[in-house]
C-alpha cells in the first residue's frame, strides 16, 4: 500500500522537445529558442529506433531486467470494498397500510411488499345517514373500476325523511365512473332541499313527489353534462359520452316515490306478504318481456342489459318513471344495481337473500346492504353492485347478534375465493353457521 | 444539475395463469455535464498502453500519439496516469520513484508526453497485473468518485493463466470502469470483453496503428463528458416474485443479472458506471405468481440511484386478463430487443462455430443473424455480416460462409454483435 501522503515526485527536468534547450517555467506556451509550441498535440518524435548501421536497436529479451526509470506496480492493493450504506430512513410520513399483506404503501400508489395497489376509495364504498338507511357500493371482481355511485341522504330517527340515489355508469362508454357520482351526488342536493308535499290529497302528493324525481333526473343530467364538456374541451370526446343509470327514492315518512332511468332498480320487501319490483327497467330485455318473453330467458340473452335509456347528452329523454309506495306496514326497501339484481332478479329470490343478509349482518341496513354485496361477490361478482336498504313502516331497526359465515373471509380474501371458484347461486344461501363473531368490512 | 427520466415500455396484461411480465425501461440523462464543469479533482484516469515486444517500434509509437492524444482530452485538474504494460505493469507517468497519480495542467500534460519517449517494446502480456496497477494508483488518490482506465492490448494474455486475470478482474471489479481497446488481429476478443464487461466499459477493435490516436481522444472525450460520476440500476420485485433477468438492451447488450448487489431480498442494486447525456434501455423480466383473472399488482420498481437518491423511477405493472385481444400483444420494444439479444448470441455462437470448422452450425446460426439483424434494423451488423458470409436473403436468414475472410473482419463482427440498434419508434 502507497503511503498517499507523500507528495508527489517533482516533475522532471523540462527541455524543449524540439531544440533540447533547458526550459525554466513548465507552463510556457512556447519554448524560447525554437518557437515550438509546448504541453499540446502529439508528443516529440521519437528518436530514431534504428542504429547508425540501419539494423534495429536490440530489444530485450522478455524480462531481463528492470527498468529503473519506470517503477514496477505491482502487488494486490488493500481493496477498498465500496461501502454499502444503509437506506435512507423512512420520511416520517403516515404509515398507509397495505390491506393485502399488512406492508407499507409507497408514495408511489403501491405496496413496497407484495406489490398491491394502494385500494382506490371508490372500489368499496359504505355510507350510513341514519340508524334506518345505508348503502354498500363496490367494485366486484371483474371490473377494474368502480362505475357505480350512490349518494344517501336521510333525518329522523325512525323512517324520516330520506334522499337515495344509486346509478351505474355506462362500461361502454367513457368516464362513466365520474358521470355517476357526479349524478347521484347531483340528484341528492336537489332531494334533501326539497320539502313539498303537495295538498293533501293523494293524486297531489303523488305529484309532487314525482316532481322532486324530475328536478332531481334534471340535476343528475346536467351534472353529467359538465363531466362531458370537461371531456370535450380536453379534446377527448368519442363516440360514447358518459352516461349512467338513475334510481332515487324519496322517503316522506310512509309515502316512498321511486323513479327511474335505465336499469337500476327498486324493490319492496314487506315483512308480513308479497315481496315487490317496484320499477321497470329501460332495457331491451324488458322490452322483449313486455312483448310477451319469459324474464328468465329475456334477461338472460346477451344484449339484455343493453339500456334503452339513460342520463347522458345523447339521451333523447331522462324523464324518470315513477311509482308511489305507501308503507303501511313495516318492510325493507332495496335500491340496488343489476350487480346485485343479476344473480336474483325475482322479488322472491331476491327477498330471500335480503332476509338471510340481514339476519347475517345484525339486522340493521348497513350490515345487510355489506351481506348482499358479499353475496353478489361470492357468485362471481362479474358486475360492480351497489345495495342500499332502508327499514321502513317500523322503528329504527334493533341490532341484533349477527350469524355468521362459514369463512371468516376479509372481503379480499372471498373476492379472490369467489374469483377462483364462482360458486352457485344456491350454495351461498345455505352456508350460514352460528359460530359468534362480528362481520369483517374493508374500509372504504 | 443532471436530470434523471425513466419510460417503461410493456404490455401489462396477462393471460390467465401467466407468470411473466417483461418491460424495456428506457432511462435518460440530460444536463450531466463535464467532469472539468463539475469536480475535476474528483476524477481519476489511468492510461494503459500495450508495450510488449509484439508492439514493434511502429506499434510503441502509435500508441505514444495515441496516449499523447488522449492526454490532450483530459482537463486540468484531473487526476491521471499512464502505465505501461506488457508481462508487468509500470509507472511511465508520473516519473520518479513514486508510485503515484498527477493532477493535470499545462506543465503535466507536456511533462507526460516527454515520458511517453522512455516507451519501448519489450516482453509480454499480463493484463491482470495492468488492472492492478490501475487500481494501485487510484487508491492513491483519496476521494476520487470517477475512476476510468483506457487499456489497450495487441496480444493475448499469455503471461497470466486465465484464472490469474480472472482474480485480477474480480479484485478491481467496481474500483474503476474500463474501456479496452485491441490492436489488430491477434488479441481474443472473448479474453478482452471479460474484461471490459465486468468492468462496465466497452471493447473494440483498432485496425490499424494510423487509427490509434482518434480513437483514444474519442474514448477519452466521452470518458470526460460523463459528468455523473457512478450510479447504479435499482430493481425491486414483490415479495415471491423472481427476476428472471436485468439486461442493458441499448445502446450495447450487456446482462446485469449476475451484478445483483442485494439492498434487501426484494431490491437489487445493478451498478452502471457513469453516465453523460444519453438513454439507455434496460430489459426487466420478473416472474409473479399467477393472480386470478382481474386482479392487478406492480410487478417491479425500476430506480435509478445516485449515490443514495433515487434520481428516476419506471413502474412495471401486472394485470390479469382473459381477454385475448389485450393478453396476447407482446410489446413492440420487447420484442425488438429480444431480437437484439438473440441477434449477439447468433454472431458469437456462430463464430465460435466456424472457428472450430462445424460450417454447417455456423450457417445456421449467422443465418439467422442476418435475419434477426435485418428484422431489427441494424445496419452495422448487417454491415459486418456481410464481411464474413454472403448474405443471398436476409429476410429468411439465407448466408454462404465465405471462402476467405480478413480475421480482422470477423473480430470486428463478433465486437459489433453486442452494439444494439434502438427500436424504431
Amino acid at each position: 500500500m502507497t503511503d498517499t501522503t507523500a507528495p508527489l515526485a517533482p516533475p522532471p527536468a523540462l527541455t524543449c522537445p524540439k531544440c533540447g534547450t533547458g526550459l525554466a517555467d513548465a507552463g510556457l506556451a512556447t519554448c524560447p529558442e525554437c518557437g515550438v509550441e509546448l504541453g499540446a498535440g502529439p508528443p516529440p518524435p521519437l528518436p530514431t529506433p534504428l542504429s547508425e548501421d540501419g539494423a534495429p536497436p536490440p530489444i530485450p529479451a522478455p524480462g531481463s531486467g528492470d527498468r529503473p526509470d519506470m517503477p514496477v506496480l505491482g502487488g494486490i492493493p488493500a481493496g477498498t470494498p465500496a461501502a454499502t450504506t444503509a437506506a435512507p430512513a423512512p420520511a416520517d410520513l403516515p404509515v398507509e397500510k397495505c390491506p393485502q399483506c399488512g406492508g407499507t404503501i409507497d408514495t408511489d400508489g403501491y405496496c413496497t411488499q407484495c406489490g398491491a395497489s394502494r385500494p382506490d376509495p371508490r372500489h368499496h364504498v359504505e355510507e350510513a345517514p341514519t340508524a334506518w338507511a345505508a348503502g354498500v357500493c363496490d367494485r366486484g371482481i371483474h371490473h377494474a373500476g368502480n362505475e357505480d355511485a350512490m349518494a344517501l341522504w336521510a333525518e329522523g330517527e325512525a323512517a324520516g325523511r330520506a334522499a337515495l340515489v344509486v346509478c351505474d355508469g355506462v362500461t361502454t362508454a367513457q368516464r362513466s365512473a365520474e358521470a355517476s357520482e357526479a349524478a347521484a351526488d347531483a340528484a341528492v342536493g336537489v332531494l334533501r332541499g326539497a320539502r313539498s308535499t303537495g295538498v293533501g290529497v293523494a293524486a297531489a302528493r303523488d305529484a309532487a313527489l314525482g316532481a322532486r324525481l324530475d328536478a332531481a333526473a334534471d340535476a343528475a343530467s346536467g351534472a353529467v353534462a359538465e363531466v362531458t364538456e370537461t371531456l370535450v374541451a380536453q379534446g377527448m370526446s368519442g363516440d360514447s359520452l358518459p352516461s349512467c343509470t338513475f334510481v332515487a327514492a324519496v322517503v316522506e315518512e310512509s309515502v316512498v316515490a321511486v323513479g327511474t332511468v335505465g336499469d337500476s332498480r327498486a324493490y319492496w320487501f314487506p315483512d308480513e306478504g308479497e315481496a315487490r319490483l317496484l320499477t321497470t327497467d329501460d332495457s331491451l330485455a324488458q322490452e322483449r318481456i313486455k312483448e310477451g318473453a319469459d324474464r328468465a330467458e329475456a334477461e338472460k340473452a346477451a344484449d339484455a342489459h343493453t339500456i334503452t335509456r339513460w342520463i347522458g347528452v345523447d339521451a333523447p329523454d331522462h324523464t324518470p318513471d315513477k311509482t308511489v309506495l305507501e308503507v303501511d306496514a313495516p318492510g325493507w326497501l332495496l335500491l340496488c344495481t343489476d350487480g346485485l339484481w343479476n344473480y336474483a332478479s325475482s322479488p322472491d329470490e331476491l327477498g330471500t337473500q335480503v332476509r338471510s343478509a340481514l339476519e347475517a349482518g345484525g339486522g340493521i341496513p348497513l350490515g345487510g346492504a355489506t351481506e348482499l354485496v358479499r353475496w353478489a361477490t361470492e357468485q362471481g361478482g362479474r358486475d360492480n353492485i351497489t345495495a342500499v336498504l332502508a327499514r321502513l313502516g317500523a322503528g329504527a331497526p334493533e341490532p341484533v347478534a349477527p350469524q355468521a359465515h362459514p369463512a371468516q373471509q376479509s372481503p379480499v380474501e372471498a373476492t379472490e375465493a369467489a374469483a377462483a371458484e364462482p360458486r352457485p347461486a344456491e350454495a351461498a344461501t345455505t352456508e350460514t353457521t352460528t359460530t359468534e363473531t362480528t362481520t369483517t368490512t374493508e374500509e372504504a | 444539475m443532471a436530470q434523471f427520466s425513466a419510460t417503461v415500455y410493456q404490455n401489462e396484461f396477462l393471460p390467465e395463469g401467466g407468470t411473466d411480465v417483461h418491460a424495456i425501461v428506457s432511462v435518460t440523462c440530460s444536463g450531466a455535464g463535464s467532469v472539468s464543469a463539475a469536480a475535476p479533482g474528483q476524477a481519476g484516469e489511468v492510461i494503459v498502453v500495450d508495450t510488449s515486444g509484439s508492439m514493434q517500434w511502429q506499434g510503441v509509437q502509435a500508441a505514444q500519439y495515441a496516449a499523447a492524444a488522449a492526454l490532450d482530452q483530459i482537463p486540468d485538474g484531473v487526476w491521471f496516469a499512464v502505465v505501461a504494460g506488457d508481462h508487468q505493469a509500470r509507472l511511465a507517468y508520473p516519473t520518479g520513484n513514486a508510485v503515484t497519480m498527477a493532477q493535470m495542467n499545462p506543465q503535466a500534460r507536456m511533462s507526460a508526453k516527454h515520458a511517453l519517449r522512455n516507451l519501448y517494446p519489450d516482453g509480454g502480456t499480463a493484463m491482470g497485473s495492468w488492472l492492478l496497477a490501475a487500481a494501485q494508483l487510484f487508491d492513491t488518490v483519496p476521494g476520487l468518485a470517477k475512476r476510468h482506465v483506457i487499456l489497450l492490448t495487441d496480444g493475448k494474455n499469455e503471461h497470466e493463466t486465465p484464472d490469474q486475470l480472472t482474480r485480477a478482474i474480480e479484485t478491481v471489479r467496481g474500483r474503476f470502469q474500463c474501456d479496452c481497446r485491441g490492436l489488430g488481429s491477434e488479441w481474443s476478443v472473448a479474453e478482452v470483453r471479460r474484461i471490459s464487461e465486468a468492468l462496465l466499459g466497452s471493447v473494440d477493435l483498432i485496425r490499424s496503428w494510423e487509427a490509434m490516436p482518434q480513437e483514444f481522444a474519442e474514448m477519452m472525450q466521452q470518458s470526460m463528458a460523463r459528468g455523473v460520476a457512478d450510479a447504479a440500476l435499482r430493481v425491486w420485485a414483490p415479495q415471491g416474485a423472481e427476476i428472471l433477468f436485468v439486461r442493458q438492451v441499448a445502446p450495447s447488450l450487456e446482462d446485469l443479472t449476475a451484478r445483483r448487489q442485494e439492498i434487501n431480498p426484494l431490491t437489487g442494486s445493478y451498478p452502471t458506471g457513469a453516465w453523460g447525456d444519453e438513454t439507455r434501455d434496460y430489459h426487466v423480466a420478473v416472474r409473479l405468481p399467477a393472480k386470478s383473472v382481474g386482479a392487478e399488482q406492480l410487478a417491479s420498481r425500476v430506480q435509478l440511484v445516485v449515490g443514495e437518491d433515487v434520481v428516476a423511477q419506471a413502474l412495471v405493472k401486472a394485470k390479469w386478463s382473459n381477454d385475448t385481444m389485450l393478453t396476447a400483444q407482446i410489446s413492440p420494444e420487447v420484442a425488438h430487443y429480444t431480437g437484439q439479444t438473440e441477434l449477439a448470441t447468433a454472431i458469437q455462437e456462430g463464430l465460435r462455430a466456424r472457428s472450430i470448422g462445424d460450417d454447417a452450425t455456423a450457417t445456421a446460426k449467422l443465418g439467422r443473424a442476418a435475419q434477426l439483424a435485418k428484422e431489427g434494423g441494424n445496419a452495422e451488423a448487417l454491415e459486418h455480416l456481410d464481411k464474413v458470409v454472403d448474405i443471398e436473403d436476409a429476410a429468411t436468414g439465407t448466408v454462404r460462409l465465405k471462402r476467405n475472410v480478413d480475421k480482422l473482419d470477423e473480430m470486428a463482427l463478433d465486437t459489433a454483435s453486442t452494439k444494439t440498434a434502438r427500436v424504431r419508434k
